[in-house]
């Protein structure tokens, strides 16, 4: 199967692990991945001007259909976005009229047939859940994790169609299959603080506290996180006072998926990550 | 600017700089291009116009006439002007992202000064060749020639083999030539290898035809010289006020260490200011930002890396900027999504990323923060009103069609849901729902100036449990692009306000 790779912005420079951690995983399920030069999804610019947001997704997308590929995307609020700007796309008569006569000038057009999927909804829908668990050797050992969905992917649900909004379960079959016990609680769908992180960071750290306290309380060791955002939200646990007290570690689903797969031979760094895990 | 530290890494700086290796990853026609021009002018620089330092010392035997100094020359000469055209030539015919003619032709300039210099050097070296008291003044002194039949000789054997041209005819017979070779050993072959080493300048000599002998009568070999001299001279002067100036900036900025993603979390970023000054402008960043898409809707150049660090470098050294120009930079500057793409790829070793990290706080000191913190520090609710009536142009006005809001029965249960309210606490002042309320009385204007606006995390929670399906989310975000727009008209009011009292 082949995919085109679309990493997002802050992957690169900020969580290089996700990035290599989910290449060797891809290589495990036999997925070929192409790097294609995107731009950013647009998810940023959401703030500043709608056009602007909708026209730098339709781009990676008219990008992606030049080579016939479909999109897939480890961050969840890249996922939401492309989603979502192919929802008003296709809603849109004025703004597709507008988009299709940008993306002339520069040589492409989208006939809007390019599919985009998140890496869990890829897995779940695409490989599925049996599938991987036959290519499971390595049983991990029964720790209790909680997990953040990510509020992009999530809602709104009629454009992202990823789960049931209200009780989402994708994430927890796909790791209880790994050997770890996922535990329900209350602020499983919330919001991890990051979009507000730049501008109001005070707030941002009291809504991540609030959901590290919440995590406290049903007895979990890990928060998996399967969005870049998210997971740099909760890295930022390390260098900020007020946090450091709660006793919870961030992982990525990449690192847990990947150490149940078995030990990758050729990278080291994803290698690194497993081994802290188990 | 943050406080200033200098810690430098050489192993790049050397590489980027002797081998341009970054410039290699980037683009290897230009690669090829630039290095024809440095590596034949480091050449020349070190073992020609610096020779009595190094090649006189280093080599026993060294005289500019001898092989290989002799066709080494020419072959750098070469290379330098190859280089040059190539350079020329994607400078007239190739168009690049949003470049300002201004800086084309500051860059031709210094191409044609390059070429100046080398063209002149090789037409020196031709005159030289052909010129007849030049040879008369070597025999005088290097030899001890009495007789007319030796010189006579010495001349038929030059005139054919060096290229002199001489003005009288000279009867060339085989036994002439053969004592002209003879005179040659003995006198002149320890410091003059065969011409034809000297490539370009044997092929310049060669076509020169009657203008030869009017060269010799008017002693071009000395006035050729000086101009030699002085356009050398010149580009020296000009080397810290164009763009030669990237020569001795290239090796610092690739040197001074880059800002990692530690740095950035415990925000302790900190680029020094002279890196700047190793931009040129050569817009590599600019094709691989991500946000360029941006910048094909908006239009704002200062979305683009290479223009945004022209702008900062003036801001920052000159404060030659008009209120219109710094808001522009502050939200170019606010689009950048921080994905390391221009660092990555900048062949000048710049830490550009580290640059738009701090760039804010310079800007916050001129009078332009970022729009959140522009609309908590001040009372945007009171200016507004006096702005309020303006119509905005977008694709979708939500937040101006009454369809949109209202089925709002009031059920708080958006504001039940968000994550702000619950936790923001004094830092908030209205809820989804107050905001909806505010829409249907028609303060469209007042509900976009609202502290919730701005702090909506976007997370989706209200519009996913609104009865009604109202577009709550889509709304704040609406709501959002309008407050961004009047708070970057009130700076530039502000600003222009302040220049006009003082």
């Amino acid at each position: 199967m082949k995919l085109a790779y679309f990493p997002g912005c802050k992957i690169d420079f900020y969580l290089k692990d996700y990035d290599t951690s989910f290449k060797s995983l891809m290589e495990k399920l036999e997925v070929d991945l192409v790097q294609l030069p995107f731009n950013c999804c647009g998810y940023p610019a959401r703030s500043t001007s709608f056009e602007v947001s909708v026209f730098s997704s339709i781009r990676n997308f008219a990008l992606a259909r030049k080579y016939n590929l479909d999109i897939i995307t480890p961050c969840k609020c890249c996922f939401g976005q492309l989603k979502y700007a192919s929802y008003q796309w296709r809603e849109n008569k004025g703004l597709k009229q507008k988009m299709d006569c940008l993306l002339a000038d520069e040589n492409l057009f989208w006939d809007g047939k390019t599919k985009v999927k998140h890496l869990l909804s890829f897995l779940y829908n695409d490989i599925g859940v049996l599938e991987i668990k036959k290519k499971i050797n390595h049983k991990l050992p029964e720790k209790k994790i909680v997990t953040q969905y990510g509020c992009h992917a999530l809602r709104p649900f009629t454009i992202t169609g990823f789960d049931n909004p209200h009780a989402p379960r994708i994430f927890e079959e796909l790791i209880n299959i790994t050997g770890f016990k996922t535990v329900e609680w209350s602020k499983s769908t919330e919001c991890c603080g990051n979009p507000i992180y730049e501008t109001n960071k005070n707030l941002s750290l009291k809504i991540l506290d609030s959901k590290l306290k919440a995590a406290l309380e049903s007895g979990a060791d890990h928060i998996c996180t399967a969005c870049t955002h998210c997971q740099i939200q909760y890295n930022d646990l390390s260098f900020q006072k007020q946090c450091r007290k709660y006793n919870i570690t961030p992982v990525l689903f990449t690192h847990i998926l990947d150490a149940a797969l078995g030990e990758s031979r050729k990278n080291n760094q994803a290698k690194k990550g497993c081994r802290n895990l188990i | 600017m943050p406080k200033l530290k200098l810690s430098l890494n050489l192993k790049p700086a050397l590489f980027n700089t002797i081998f341009q290796s970054k410039l290699f990853c980037a683009s290897k026609t230009r690669w090829v291009i630039h290095f024809l021009v440095f590596a034949g002018f480091t050449f020349l620089v070190f073992f020609h116009a610096l020779d009595e330092l190094t090649s006189f010392n280093l080599f026993q035997y060294y005289q500019p006439t001898l092989d290989p100094f002799q066709f080494l020359r020419n072959l750098a000469g070469f290379l330098v002007l190859t280089g040059c055209i190539g350079f020329l030539f994607r400078r007239l015919f190739k168009t690049r992202i949003n470049r300002e003619n201004k800086t084309k032709y500051k860059e031709i300039f210094s191409i044609i000064l390059i070429l100046l210099v080398i063209i002149s050097g090789f037409m020196l070296e031709t005159v030289k060749i052909i010129s007849e008291p030049a040879f008369l003044e070597m025999v005088e002194d290097y030899s001890d020639l009495d007789e007319d039949t030796d010189l006579n000789a010495l001349m038929t054997y030059w005139e054919k083999n060096y290229h002199v041209v001489f003005k009288e005819m000279l009867i060339i017979t085989e036994d002439t030539l053969e004592k002209g070779r003879l005179l040659n050993d003995a006198y002149c072959l320890d410091c003059h290898s065969k011409i034809k080493s000297a490539f370009v300048s044997k092929t310049f000599a060669m076509h020169l035809g009657e203008i030869a002998n009017s060269l010799n009568h008017y002693r071009a070999d000395n006035w050729l010289y000086p101009i030699h001299y002085l356009l050398s001279f010149l580009m020296l002067i000009c080397l810290p006020f164009s763009r030669f100036f990237h020569i001795l900036m290239i090796p610092f900025a690739s040197a001074t260490h880059k800002m990692t993603s530690r740095h950035f979390q415990k925000e302790t970023v900190s680029v020094h200011p002279a890196t700047f000054a190793a931009c040129t402008n050569c817009g590599i960043c600019s094709e691989v930002c991500s946000v360029y898409p941006n910048f094909l809707i908006t239009k704002n150049k200062q979305i683009l890396p290479h223009s945004k660090i022209e702008s900062a470098g003036k801001m920052i050294f000159s404060g030659h900027l008009n209120p219109e120009a710094l808001n522009q930079l502050q939200l170019g500057n606010d689009e950048c999504t921080m994905c390391n793409n221009c660092t990555d790829i900048c062949p000048s070793g710049i830490d550009l990323q580290g640059l738009w990290k701090t760039l804010p706080q310079t800007l916050q000191k001129m009078g332009y923060p970022d729009n959140y913190t522009f609309v908590k520090d001040k009372a945007l609710q009171e200016r507004g009103k006096k702005q309020a009536g303006r119509t905005y142009e977008l694709t979708r006005n939500l937040a101006g069609r009454v369809y949109s809001f209202e089925n709002c029965v009031q059920c708080t249960i958006c504001t039940n849901v968000c994550p702000v309210v619950a936790y923001a606490g004094n830092d908030n002042d209205m809820t989804p729902q107050q905001i909806m309320n505010l829409l249907r009385l028609g303060e469209k204007q007042m509900a976009a100036e609202t502290r919730m606006v701005w702090n909506c995390l976007t997370c989706y929670l209200c519009q996913e449990h609104c009865p009604s399906e109202i577009k709550v989310a889509d709304i704040i975000l609406e709501l959002r692009n309008i407050s961004n727009q009047t708070a970057g008209r009130l700076k530039i009011m502000t600003a222009t306000n302040k220049a006009n009292k003082l």
